[in-house]
């Protein structure tokens, strides 16, 4: 890998999300070509074309790569092909009727070709997962490749360099998308799980002894049955209902806290010991299902405010449910994230996970592939091609500088 | 000669930090550089300075460049949708029209983005970050082909959306379900966060928007250059006629479009054809060619059965199958794209330079 990947002095593009990139392309101007002759102008664009093109890629290789016919497309209309055979395109003098005076005909957009250049790349699987936001750089996106979490069409695939053809499903393993693309983690949180991981080696050492007393003397304070005052509950739906609240109202703004943390443990505590606090031999860890847990929270805390009706009619709301369903839908909302975006120090990523910084400056899925999220795949469709006024080959360089490095390639030297 | 010892490594005295030639608020110097100053190892003989360009640089991230930090809520958060001091131009767009018509919208709504604010590449006006199908969509369109059963060619007309991406879409969402039937972690909070970050294509039940062109025509390498054709002046020269001059064997773009079907749907309509009668044509339309995909089928498999000998081992899980081959399909020079085997004599070049040496198709 080149020394200075990410430089100030001499402004690179390249294919990756970092700040000092976003940067040089916000400062980045056209290429002013007024004192240059015609061949350092497109020594320049090549060389600025290339820092962003498969820079991992030897010019060699890219050479042969290089195609100077360009894919493009015109979208058409049905409507239009229904109502005209074409015909009206050759009528009057061979070039169709010219406009009436008061008509305003809208120019077509032309077609970007040249800012297809360098489309062979885009088929590349590490730029492909690249482009579907799997990785932050194409770099990382290759080393990915090579270390073997990614599949195409569910089978391993270790070449960064296998060209995708139109069709092709390509996998990447979400943990490692999640890191390739989550915040790192802070000082505390390493060390965090630098203790974790301390702690688990020296439990082993000495053997589960230890390990199994600590829960023996946990468990009799945990399941002990007892009977829950009206009051009691009453206090503890108020603290889970306000819990959720600020977990929520928390998740809004994109900073984890340590305030947000310990707001988030606070309410997995209470949590358990609500769903621990019945009597009922049912374990908490067998309702994996959200809705289920749910729904024995608010049957648990229901029955108890069930037997606390008689005593306060005027306070107490109507039978069937404990909650409003604004409160429900908070619970539902807090207890989800809670599942899916867990506290967890095993991960090599900052948790809850959350985007890297300067992430979304770099966003965009180009048209020619599908990706789903959920499941970190993508499908590469096509192959990109242009249009009127749009070209799907993601670039950071004008069209003027993107023909000069398509003159380049044109020749041969 | 006793080893030399310069003085900055001994106390590290700040009066050895170059002088800053840009005076700058001190809440816009980064923590680190405020920090350390000269030195950041005790040990270090060498200055750790930081370069003007750096500086820079850190003014920027803290100034107008923080909004890129954090994604922007609701909405995309791309280079171009923000001015020099990192101020929202559509905010100030709409402010403009707002004072030339009245001041009664709130300040703090922020509007919907448009084309102009979707570049990520300030210099590149012919790149936009183009919708996506957001969640809603992607579910429809799975229960329109999986659980209605509806011919993806439909659904393709019906939501405006490409048949490639309907297929996709399709192929993916099985896999999500079946994942979530095996009880395998998604990466929801990374999905989420993504489809937070670029723009979505709604799902609209009553009036669906479409979400790009479906009628693509792929421009043939034949019609790329300019043919003068005289005709008579008499003569009704229409689009058949002109794939006809281009190459004899080029169909016009009614037939090459992905949805040929549609023109003769809007046909009828201009033939004001009852809409009933219209719906029955369609169906039967669809029906027929339906029946001739499966005819095509069967008889593909028709071929394959009839040329291969298939022996299967009883005690195996697999199968010998022998298709019959030609000698001399490897041609003349043996490099014959259909030739099996290697012909006597002739060198390899799976190891020249330049071939291709990694696979290149991976079969579904």
């Amino acid at each position: 890998m080149r020394k200075k990947f990410h430089g100030l002095k001499k402004i690179k593009i390249r294919q990756s999300w970092n700040k000092i990139n976003l940067y040089n392309i916000a400062r980045s101007r056209p290429l002013s070509t007024g004192h240059l002759t015609f061949f350092q102008q497109k020594w320049a664009a090549k060389a600025a074309a290339r820092a962003y093109h498969g820079e991992q890629i030897r010019e060699k290789q890219w050479q042969r790569m290089f195609s100077r016919r360009l894919a493009s497309v015109v979208p058409m209309d049905h409507r239009y092909l229904a109502r005209f055979d074409g015909s009206e395109q050759a009528a009057g003098r061979g070039s169709g009727l010219d406009p009436k005076p008061d008509e305003r005909v809208r120019p077509v957009a032309r077609t970007p070709y040249m800012n297809m250049t360098f489309a062979p790349i885009e088929r590349r699987l590490d730029t492909a997962i690249f482009r579907a936001l799997f990785a932050s750089s194409t770099r990382q996106a290759r080393q990915m490749v090579v270390h073997g979490f990614v599949k195409v069409n569910g089978k391993k695939m270790i070449y960064p360099g296998y060209l995708l053809n139109p069709g092709d499903m390509f996998q990447v393993d979400p943990e490692r998308v999640m890191f390739a693309t989550g915040a790192e983690k802070d000082k505390t949180e390493r060390r965090e799980s630098r203790m974790l991981k301390r702690s688990k080696n020296s439990e082993a050492g000495e053997g589960e002894e230890a390990g199994e007393a600590a829960a023996e003397s946990a468990t009799p304070e945990q399941q002990k049955p007892s009977e829950q005052t009206p009051k009691e509950a009453k206090k503890m739906i108020n603290d889970l209902m306000s819990q959720a609240k600020a977990l929520l109202s928390g998740s809004k703004d994109q900073k984890v806290s340590a305030k947000r943390k310990q707001d988030i443990r606070a309410f997995q505590r209470t949590l358990k010991r609500t769903l621990s606090q019945s009597s009922s031999s049912v374990p908490t860890g067998l309702t994996d299902s959200l809705d289920a847990q749910l729904m024995e929270l608010t049957s648990k805390l229901s029955i108890s405010s069930d037997a606390e009706q008689p005593q306060t009619p005027e306070g107490s709301a109507s039978s069937e449910g404990i909650f409003t369903p604004e409160d429900k839908a908070a619970l539902r909302e807090a207890m989800r994230e809670m599942r899916e975006n867990p506290i967890d120090p095993t991960k090599p990523y900052a948790t809850p996970w959350r985007p890297r910084p300067f992430m979304s400056a770099f966003a965009f899925i180009p048209p020619f592939l599908e990706v789903n999220q959920n499941i970190c795949s993508a499908v590469y469709l096509r192959h990109p091609v242009a249009r009127p006024g749009f070209a799907e080959v993601p670039t950071p360089f004008s069209y003027e500088m993107s023909q000069l490095a398509f003159n380049w390639y044109l020749r041969r030297r | 000669m006793p080893p030399r010892i310069r003085k900055a490594s001994l106390s590290c005295p700040l009066s050895h930090l170059p002088l800053s030639t840009r005076p700058q608020p001190s809440s816009l110097i980064p923590k680190y550089l405020s920090q350390h100053g000269a030195c950041s190892r005790d040990f270090s003989t060498s200055l750790q300075r930081s370069t003007g360009l750096r500086r820079d640089m850190f003014r920027w991230l803290n100034g107008p460049g923080a909004v890129f930090r954090d994604p922007a809520e609701g909405s995309t958060n791309y280079l171009s949708a923000y001015d020099r001091e990192g101020n929202l131009n559509r905010r100030k767009r709409s402010a403009r029209s707002d004072d030339a018509e009245a001041e009664n919208s709130s300040v703090q709504e922020v509007p919907e983005e448009e084309l102009i604010d979707l570049k990520p590449f300030p210099m590149n006006r012919n790149f936009i970050s183009h919708n996506v199908l957001s969640e809603e969509l992607r579910e429809e369109i799975y229960s329109r082909v999986v659980t209605l059963g509806r011919s993806v060619r439909v659904v393709s007309a019906e939501l405006g959306i490409d048949m490639n991406r309907v297929g996709a879409v399709v192929r993916l969402k099985t896999i999500e379900k079946e994942w979530q039937k095996e009880g395998k972690t998604l990466a929801k909070p990374y999905a989420r966060a993504v489809m937070e970050m670029v723009p979505k294509t709604p799902y609209n039940p009553n009036n669906p928007i479409p979400h790009e062109s479906i009628n693509d025509l792929p421009v043939h390498s034949a019609t790329m250059q300019q043919i003068f054709e005289p005709t008579s002046e008499s003569r009704r020269f229409t689009r058949e006629d002109a794939a006809k001059v281009f190459h004899p064997k080029l169909l016009p773009a009614d037939k090459r479009i992905p949805h040929p079907e549609l023109i003769e749907l809007e046909r009828e309509r201009l033939e004001s054809v009852p809409r009933e009668e219209r719906i029955n044509r369609q169906r039967e339309r669809l029906a027929k060619e339906a029946q001739l995909a499966t005819w095509r089928k069967e008889k593909k498999e028709e071929y394959e059965r009839k040329h291969t000998k298939v022996i299967a081992p009883k005690a195996g899980r697999w199968e010998f199958r022998f298709t019959d081959v030609s000698v001399d399909a490897a041609g003349k020079d043996g490099r014959g794209p259909d030739g099996v085997g290697w012909r006597y004599g002739m060198p390899h070049e799976d190891r020249k330079r330049g071939q291709v040496k990694i696979p290149t198709s991976v079969p579904a």
